[in-house]
């Protein structure tokens, strides 16, 4: 797809401690506009520093940076028509909620009376009517992160910046939040930008995922794209679990395993040498020993609730996690000790890069 | 602005007041230690001699040769003594009382940082005054031994090298007092509580936790007190009299009735040697601390 | 054992009290002798205010109280401004040369006051600076600049980045942003460094006693040499006076920053 992008990166690089740490290696990316796209990745691995890059707060040593189709490089974070909401929510505390809201509205040099009347729809919009004459220190912190989502909002900028808003909340609170960004997004229509380190908060909310490691960028996708056809052993690794196992090519589609097994799995293999190849815990089933693709004997039962994960011990030594979902008591009556087979459609084998 | 233009901007004021008024006179300063003084005070700006430093040890005499003379070898080790001394008065009694400090409910120590906070800030010279009023010959120890009926007066304290001991260790407690309670308040309770759990009694925990984890703020009150100690001229000044002159009274002597301004130099060049030296000596130490965590 | 008694070690509680009572004495002493109607320094005849007036009737001591007030508020607004601007961009990122600043802003604290007073005298007097009110202002500015500094910069080393940042974020410039968000949130410190700086050129008297000149001394000069010639019991009410003023602001900046420190 080509443009219009509301952001569109190009080789973007940032390095700290005069050049020994590399923040971004070579980030290219295209933000659609209305979007709602999310920066995933463990801590360090880039993803703030580059928010704060599109937010002007640090310059890039090299690479471009366009809001829509305009170069945004050289302005100064108050010249750029894109907000952040921060991690720490960043509500000044010495001004009122009315006041934190109203900040980039006068600041704009507004009439006073659209700010009025724009701070009251804010506070309507993130469900704060009436707190309006608050101090911040008056608020919980979900309420704290509704003022700053609200002030953040109140000029109408192109883009939202999102750095790990949800992360201080606790459990419940994030999951309402989550509904509620995404029922804001909708409602305002501005591309969101979202940073998290959380797996389920990037798959439940987003509509395509950026996957980030040490700088760069690894997969892009929608969620379902980088669940469930993930090109890079981190990327299957980090979200969700899977068995990784190690093989070699064994003619068309055909892979032998370091135990001899011969596995099937499509599309058909690269000429790699040696390949990884990763298995969703839930895409694979206990059967009978004689069965199965892959044998060995349960090692560990997890019972999670909803589903329960078998942990087996395969023949050749390797480690393999089957979920089954609980429904009406399993199927299988598996033990401690037991020897099982495991089997899996071909589909479910996905050819992984290092 | 660019970052660079705008640091300078910022830091301009403070740097270059600081820079001609301190750093410009300090420089000036160690010069003037190597110049000749002028027949009737001053100096002579093209004349150089060692003299300034020679006169420290020695002294011409009649026949202008160069002869030993301890007085101001005495007036320093006299001023290091008291320094010293001071130090470790500060020190027996700032510990115990950072200590009780430390471990009092939080209100309670916000309020007593500020009991000993007071004093620190009270001007130095008003608090030296109380002490001659109350060492004085007839002042208010006398009085109340007097009332007291004990033995004693009247007790010749004041102009003694004691009256400036006791005006020294007055002035400078909180010096030692805060910074050991910082140290203090920042200990880990559980550490203590492992300590005890892992069978320690009281003096053991005290010994083996609490002051190895106190170090930093001992070695800070140590510095704090020592060093001001040792450049001290109000105490010695109000309190000490003419026989325990120390070095802050010497270098003053030079610019006021000796007028012998290079001498003066030397001697106040000498004096922030000697404490820079000693910041030097716990800065080295403190930062092979840090490296050590 | 019980438990409260783990943090108790025996005797610390009585020299603590001890302490404070050593603290306290001569301030004691001395306010209560000021009050005293005698001609005697140190020996308690009838309750007045006698010294007091005398003190203000005396029209040496009001020009040295005038003049101390002068330089303590030149000096105080000087350093405070100077502090701040030096603290602003201290605090905030690494540049070559940061450490050299910080250690120069420290220079003041480090240097002796006999050493730091005879320097600046020899400078004035090599300069041609008239001793006087500007050349105590001067060097006054110098000793309390670290005072300043200190409270405003433990200031903004406690403020959360992400404040400044929030306000370039929502449209303001570099002075608007300091003055509508970062001046308020950094204003405790910066009233607590003034008072510092206040306090501490208020008190001085080593520097003040070697760059302040015939005319032109500050009170606590002036005391000085009241208690070097010859003593009279003015010298307990005028001394309990500056007492007072360093007490009254040293709670005002205590309550200021309980007040602050809730925040």
């Amino acid at each position: 797809m080509s443009g219009p992008f509301a952001i569109d990166c190009r080789g973007l690089v940032k390095t700290f401690a005069g050049g020994s740490v590399r923040a971004l290696d070579g980030v290219s990316l295209s933000i659609r506009e209305n979007e709602f796209f999310t920066l995933l990745g463990p801590s360090g691995c880039g993803k703030t520093t580059l928010l704060r890059l599109i937010a002007g707060f640090e310059q890039q040593d090299a690479g471009e940076i366009d809001l829509h189709g305009e170069r945004l490089d050289h302005l100064p974070p108050y010249k750029r028509p894109v907000n952040t909401v921060f991690q720490s929510y960043a509500v000044f505390p010495h001004l009122t909620v009315a006041e934190n809201v109203a900040f980039g509205l006068e600041m704009k040099r507004l009439p006073r009376a659209d700010i009025a009347a724009r701070v009251m729809a804010m506070l309507t919009l993130v469900k704060l009517d009436g707190l309006g004459s608050r101090r911040p220190t008056q608020l919980s912190g979900g309420q704290q992160q509704r003022v700053a989502l609200a002030r953040a909002l109140a000029t109408a900028p192109k883009v939202l910046l999102l750095d790990e808003p949800l992360s201080a909340l606790d459990l419940k609170l994030r999951t309402d939040m989550q509904i509620e960004l995404k029922r804001l997004q909708s409602e305002v229509g501005i591309t969101f930008v979202f940073v998290t380190h959380d797996q389920h908060e990037a798959l439940t909310m987003s509509d395509r995922i950026a996957v980030m490691n040490h700088g760069r960028v690894l997969q892009i996708g929608t969620p379902e794209d980088v669940y469930e056809r993930p090109t890079s052993r981190f990327v299957a690794d980090f979200i969700g679990e899977t068995n990784l196992l190690a093989a070699e090519p064994a003619g068309p589609g055909l892979f032998r395993l370091a135990g001899g097994d011969i596995l099937q799995a499509e599309p058909a293999a690269a000429s790699a040498i040696a390949v990884t190849l990763g298995i969703r815990p839930e895409r694979a089933e206990l059967c009978a020993s004689a069965e199965g693709i892959l044998r060995g004997r349960v090692e560990h039962i997890s019972y999670m609730g909803t589903d329960t994960t078998y942990h087996l011990r395969l023949t050749d030594s390797g480690l393999f996690r089957v979920r089954t979902q609980n429904r009406d008591g399993a199927l299988v009556r598996v033990r401690l000790g037991d020897a099982v087979g495991v089997r899996f459609p071909p589909a479910a084998v996905r050819l992984l890069d290092e | 602005m660019k970052p660079a233009l705008r640091r300078a901007v910022l830091l301009g004021p403070a740097t270059l007041w600081i820079g001609l008024f301190l750093v410009l006179p300090l420089t000036l300063m160690a010069y003037v230690s190597t110049l000749e003084r002028g027949p009737s005070g001053g100096v002579l700006w093209d004349r150089h001699s060692a003299d300034a430093y020679l006169q420290f040890l020695f002294e011409r005499d009649l026949m202008d040769r160069l002869v030993l003379n301890t007085d101001y070898l005495h007036i320093f080790a006299r001023s290091i003594l008291l320094a010293g001394v001071t130090t470790l008065l500060t020190l027996a009694v700032g510990f115990p009382t950072a200590l009780w400090m430390a471990f009092q409910s939080e209100r309670l120590r916000l309020v007593l940082v500020f009991v000993v906070t007071v004093p620190f800030w009270t001007n130095i010279l008003v608090r030296n005054y109380a002490w001659m009023l109350i060492l004085r010959t007839g002042g208010t120890l006398d009085w109340l031994l007097t009332a007291l009926h004990l033995p004693g007066p009247p007790l010749e304290i004041l102009y003694t090298p004691w009256a400036t001991g006791i005006g020294l260790t007055y002035s400078f407690l909180p010096y030692m007092i805060l910074p050991i309670f910082v140290s203090l308040e920042k200990i880990d309770r559980r550490l203590i509580e492992a300590a005890y759990d892992l069978g320690a009694d009281r003096w053991r925990v005290l010994a083996r936790v609490i002051l190895p984890l106190t170090a930093p703020g001992l070695a800070g009150g140590a510095i704090l007190v020592f060093i001001p100690g040792l450049g001290a001229f109000i105490s010695p000044e109000l309190l000490g009299g003419a026989k325990s002159m120390m070095i802050g009274g010497l270098i003053q002597q030079q610019f006021g009735q000796s007028r012998n301004w290079p001498f003066g130099a030397a001697l106040a060049f000498v004096l922030l040697a000697m404490v820079l030296l000693a910041l030097w000596a716990h800065a080295l130490r403190y930062r092979r601390e840090r490296a050590d965590e | 054992m019980r438990a409260d008694a783990l943090w108790r070690f025996p005797g610390a509680r009585s020299v603590a009290l001890a302490a404070v009572a050593f603290l306290y004495l001569p301030i004691v002493v001395l306010v209560l002798l000021s009050f005293s109607d005698g001609d005697s320094l140190a020996e308690w005849s009838g309750v007045s205010l006698r010294w007091y007036r005398e003190v203000f009737d005396n029209a040496d001591m009001q020009r040295a109280i005038r003049n101390s007030l002068v330089v303590a508020c030149t000096a105080t607004l000087l350093a405070t401004v100077a502090a701040t601007m030096a603290a602003l961009v201290l605090a905030r990122g690494q540049f070559r040369g940061k450490r050299a600043m910080e250690a120069l802003l420290g220079l003041p604290l480090v240097v002796p006051e006999i050493v730091g007073g005879i320097a600046i005298l020899m400078f004035f007097v090599l300069v041609g600076i008239r001793l006087g009110i500007v050349s105590i202002v001067l060097a006054h500015t110098v000793f309390v600049t670290p005072f300043a500094y200190l409270p405003i910069r433990a200031r903004l080393d406690g403020l959360n980045p992400a404040f400044a940042e929030a306000a370039a974020d929502l449209y303001a410039g570099p002075v608007r942003a300091f003055l509508r968000v970062t001046l308020p949130l950094i204003w405790p410190g910066i009233a607590a460094g003034a008072m510092l700086a206040f306090i501490g050129s208020l008190g001085d008297v080593v520097v003040s006693y070697f760059v302040s000149g015939p005319g032109a001394t500050t009170l606590p000069v002036y005391i000085f040499s009241m208690v070097r010639m010859g003593v009279t019991p003015m010298v307990n009410a005028v001394s309990s006076l500056l007492l007072f003023i360093s007490l009254a602001l040293l709670t005002v900046s205590y309550l200021l920053g309980r007040r602050y420190a809730s925040n």
